[in-house]
């Protein structure tokens, strides 16, 4: 019977992507839904490519399935993946049901899969992995994922015996998941710009696992992100198997070391972020047999995605959308803190209220409070609008951070936030966008844009 | 006599999700003679030598509520003294189970609390419940967030005297959401479920809170907006159109 009621969801989702196509819908999850409903253990039946490589993990997650895909298609590889659709067990569905035969036979013999770390109990019962890189674990929305350590417990729990973790070792937290599964470990050394405290309010690895005195640090770059140990026990962070070193932001390269030798990369970003997705994906295409110098060739051709971070220039100013994801404190502030260490004047439209929440509830807004807006609190950012639903929530939080008032400005409604920028001379105006509100964030840009592309004409005729 | 008042904060190394850790911040920065001092994991808490006006522990991991429970045991005996002579405790979130009996898992586990307070809970890690709140504490309305694994039952043979509720529900769980009564009071002990940080998002509360701890009419610090967004959530989460859970 489970067999028949495969056929017949794998049949009807197959029928449904033709509806789809000719309505012109493409890229959705719906085939994975309609699969899934008619036949809940779909993932189990469906065709799965022979090598399978997913990637998890709280932040990342995306960019580096984004970059290995790009990086495997370069090598002529046709991969498999749910880029298109969600990576949830519904868009991982959808991907094998476009990968698949009328036969439920796979396609593919490669699959990239991004999945929602809170998705493995869905995901990982039913494909095996070869490879599970998890670029980290910190909290992220308060109602959904609670707080990283239940999510290495559902990790824990569901990480298939065979697949082989590529783990962050400076994240004391995904580091030590399902710790009897196969593994290396990637990080970055001491590198400057390190500190040894920590300057964030969320900081979830600060006591020894073992005798639970308080960790210390070798060197930090945020949060509990870093290199621990424990002055008392002796615990500390594992060894890299691939280490990132000699990161030079001015030349934007960096080396990874490991047992056979180093290769020499491209950065994308400056941001340690960004830096940390670099090292991870190169780790994983090591242990998949790649060398350093195809590596480095890949890299050399790799854009970062761009609804993610994006900048354009008009006369004098510039315009930055950057997505800050609502409900995660920990992404935000690493945004927050990409900001402030940015050089020149700047003025910040925050508009980051969780849209999709207005609509049948009210935010839960206590990641305000978890995320550091102290990175904001700075002589640079000259003017903050608040607006949106949780406008007020996010003037206080800013004033509590010590922004002093007169640096925030209010509007009731996104699109007329922009009104409230002062656009001086050589301002750096950043839109920050949460995950339900990048078309409205594309718009609030595009009216910024307009505005600055008007001043710059106006001066241009100003200046005949 | 705001230069005399102590706060101690119970285990921040793991009692910190949820922003709960700025409760405190709050207090500080509205009355910056506070004193607040931090008790860790590895160290005799602060109260077995100095009694403090307040003690406040916040919401913590399921394994952060074990090493914490397991911590305080050896000091139970004080902490219950300390409630019978009307010392401020601020508890919130999970953190109101350690002061509870058992917390029995959905998976057959159990972990132990410290039986000061005749109550049990429930956790089931597959089902996050997650809901606004609108509730009383006296004639003050209430606002916050619900955000768990776990409701808490009064223990069947607990007598009424045991504890009082915290706060009186108007919308969203009580306890648990069969009863309305949220929280636990007896004293000057007050435990909440309910997260925010709860002092930030309800500043008449907070006055009070101060008052009663001998802080005198305290300005809260940003108080006039604290107050807008306080009552605008309080319009909100009274509108019947708001929709509470998640």
């Amino acid at each position: 019977m489970g067999k028949l009621r495969f056929y017949i969801a794998l049949w009807a989702a197959k029928l449904s992507i033709v509806a789809l196509k000719i309505t012109r819908h493409n890229g959705t999850n719906f085939p994975g839904v309609l699969a899934l409903k008619i036949c809940p253990q779909f993932l189990k039946y469906a065709g799965k490519p022979e090598k399978i490589i997913a990637v998890t993990g709280t932040n990342g997650k995306t960019t580096v399935c984004n970059m290995l895909l790009d990086m495997l298609t370069m090598d002529g590889i046709d991969v498999l993946n749910n880029k298109m659709g969600s990576n949830i067990n519904s868009g991982i569905a959808s991907s094998l049901i476009y990968g698949s035969s009328l036969s439920g036979k796979c396609r593919y013999k490669v699959g990239v899969f991004e999945v929602d770390e809170r998705s493995a109990l869905r995901v990982f019962p039913y494909m095996k992995p070869e490879y599970l890189l998890i670029t980290n674990l910190s909290r992220d929305s308060i109602m959904r994922n609670g707080h990283p350590e239940y999510i290495a417990g559902i990790l824990d729990r569901y990480i298939p015996e065979t697949t082989k973790l590529v783990l962050n070792a400076d994240d004391l937290i995904s580091s030590a998941v399902a710790p009897e599964n196969s593994r290396v470990y990637f990080g970055i050394e001491k590198m400057p710009g390190d500190i040894k405290g920590c300057i964030n309010l969320i900081n979830d690895m600060q006591i020894c696992p073992r005798c639970h005195h308080m960790l210390e640090y070798e060197y930090r770059r945020y949060n509990h992100i870093g290199k621990a140990y424990c002055p008392v026990c002796g615990f500390k962070a594992p060894e890299y198997d691939y280490a990132g070193i000699n990161v030079n932001l001015d030349d934007m390269k960096i080396d990874v070391r490991d047992k056979e030798g180093t290769g020499h990369y491209r950065l994308l970003n400056e941001s340690v972020f960004n830096i940390y997705n670099v090292v991870s994906a190169v780790a994983l295409l090591r242990e998949m047999g790649y060398s350093h110098q195809k590596i480095q060739e890949f890299f050399e051709k790799l854009n970062i995605v761009g609804t993610r971070y994006d900048e354009e220039h008009v006369g004098d100013k510039t315009l930055y959308r950057l997505l800050a994801k609502e409900k995660n404190a920990f992404a935000t502030s690493r945004v927050f803190d990409y900001i402030s260490t940015l050089p020149g004047d700047k003025e910040i439209i925050l508009m980051n209220s969780c849209q999709g929440d207005m609509k049948h509830w009210s935010e839960n807004t206590c990641w305000l409070y978890d995320c550091d807006f102290e990175f904001l609190n700075r002589a640079d950012i000259k003017n903050i609008v608040v607006c949106g639903p949780r406008r007020l929530d996010h003037r206080l939080r800013l004033l509590l951070a010590g922004v002093s008032e007169d640096r925030i400005s209010y509007a009731e409604k996104e699109m007329d936030a922009p009104n409230k920028l002062k656009l001086f001379e050589n301002d750096n105006v950043f839109v920050l966008y949460g995950t339900d509100s990048i078309s409205l964030g594309m718009k609030v840009a595009d009216k910024v844009l307009g505005m600055m592309k008007k001043g710059a004409g106006n001066r241009e005729g100003g200046d005949k | 006599m705001e230069g005399n008042i102590r706060v101690e904060v119970l285990f921040p190394e793991i009692a910190n999700l949820y922003g709960d850790l700025e409760n405190i911040e709050y207090i500080k920065k509205s009355c910056p003679d506070v004193e607040v001092v931090h008790s860790h994991l590895t160290e005799e808490p602060e109260f077995m030598k100095r009694t403090p006006q307040l003690i406040y522990m916040g919401t913590l991991t399921e394994n952060g509520q074990r090493l914490a429970a397991e911590k305080l045991t050896q000091y139970r005996d004080k902490l219950v003294s300390m409630i019978e002579e009307g010392v401020h405790f601020l508890i919130t979130g999970n953190a109101l189970e350690v002061f509870g009996g058992q917390i029995k898992d959905a998976d057959g586990t159990c972990d132990c609390g410290l039986e000061i307070f005749p109550i049990h809970a429930k956790r089931d890690m597959m089902n996050r419940f997650n809901s606004l709140y609108l509730g009383k504490f006296e004639d003050i309305d209430i606002v916050g967030y619900k955000s768990q694994f776990t409701h808490s039952w009064r223990d069947e043979d607990a007598s009424d005297e045991a504890f009082e509720s915290l706060f009186e529900t108007k919308r969203g769980p009580g306890l648990n959401p069969y009863i309305t009564g949220e929280g636990i009071r007896k004293n000057n002990f007050m435990g909440t479920y309910v997260i925010g940080p709860l002092l930030i998002l309800n500043p008449p509360f907070t006055k009070r809170l101060l008052r009663d701890m001998g802080a005198g009419d305290v300005t809260l610090a940003f108080e006039k907006e604290a107050m807008e967004a306080y009552e605008a959530r309080v319009k909100e989460y009274s509108d019947p159109n708001t929709g509470f859970y998640y």
